[in-house]
């Protein structure tokens, strides 16, 4: 599974960045513009980022101040990236009087994981056909070139 | 950079509405190793030209497929680097977002350790500056 991984440091303690992961009140100041939360292990939160672009997921792990896993998804019905399908996981560390941040988004679909993993091409496709059925994997219609 | 999110969040629905369908994911993978013509292409498939043509315009719209003309006909080839903008997307995605929750915890910051001093000024206990924000 290809992740992509995104770091930043914060002048902030770690407490008050956890906070943005939980609170909607702050989340929605990076996040969005409506936001709805439960954090704690399998509450869901929405978040409205534009009128057709709304992420929604489960939280996994509520860990303060240090960790936060929460499940990612955009709720397009037709989005390759569906609800519940990729995992994102947020490592919150002092560091030099504030908050290392690392961001984990593991389960993104790609060409190159797949090309790494010897299936190539046709094997990408087919996952990123079965997330666009909506998880119906469905006949293997695929035909050798 | 909410336009341009956006726009790459269309351009990645694009390509998974292009290969939900079977006939299309069958023509990605007979050019998938070799430029073939819009009439070799088609003789793989009993369905008329014009829906064949059809097919190929979906594909080469959502970044699938590359078209080059070579005199009078048009070939083909996958290009599977269309498939790579997820990952390119995602990445943009999340270095915006966290360079926005830098700017805002780091003011949140600011505003929790002045309600902490204040606390202190007036002789207050437990001022710490970890409270949340009051609505």
């Amino acid at each position: 599974m290809e992740a992509v991984e995104v770091e930043v440091w914060i002048a902030a303690s770690p407490e008050t960045v956890f906070d943005f992961f939980t609170d909607p009140g702050l989340m929605v100041q990076w996040m969005g513009r409506a936001v709805e939360t439960d954090p704690q292990p399998g509450g869901g939160f929405r978040l409205e980022i534009r009128d057709d672009t709304v992420a929604s997921g489960e939280y996994v792990a509520v860990e303060p101040p240090e960790r936060v896993v929460f499940t990612w998804g955009w709720n397009s019905e037709d989005s390759v990236t569906k609800a519940g399908s990729s995992t994102v996981e947020v490592l919150l560390a002092s560091e030099r009087d504030g908050t290392h941040v690392r961001l984990i988004h593991t389960g993104l679909a790609s060409a190159e994981s797949a090309t790494k993993h010897g299936h190539g091409w046709r094997h990408y496709l087919d996952r990123l056909a079965t997330a666009a059925a909506g998880g119906d994997a469905g006949p293997d219609e695929f035909a050798e070139a | 950079m909410a336009d341009l999110a956006n726009a790459e969040l269309e351009q990645i629905d694009l390509a998974a509405r292009a290969i939900a369908e079977p006939r299309r994911r069958q023509i990605l993978a007979l050019v998938r190793d070799e430029e073939l013509s819009a009439g070799e292409i088609a003789a793989h498939f009993d369905v008329s030209r014009p829906a064949v043509s059809q097919h190929l315009t979906v594909l080469r719209g959502a970044g699938l497929l590359n078209e080059r003309r070579e005199g009078t006909s048009r070939l083909y080839r996958a290009r599977p680097e269309g498939l790579a903008d997820l990952r390119d997307f995602m990445n943009g995605f999340w270095t915006e977002r966290l360079e926005r929750l830098k700017l805002a915890a780091e003011l949140e910051q600011q505003r929790r350790n002045k309600r902490g001093k204040r606390r202190d000024d007036g002789g207050g206990g437990r001022g710490r500056g970890v409270d949340r924000r009051k609505p």
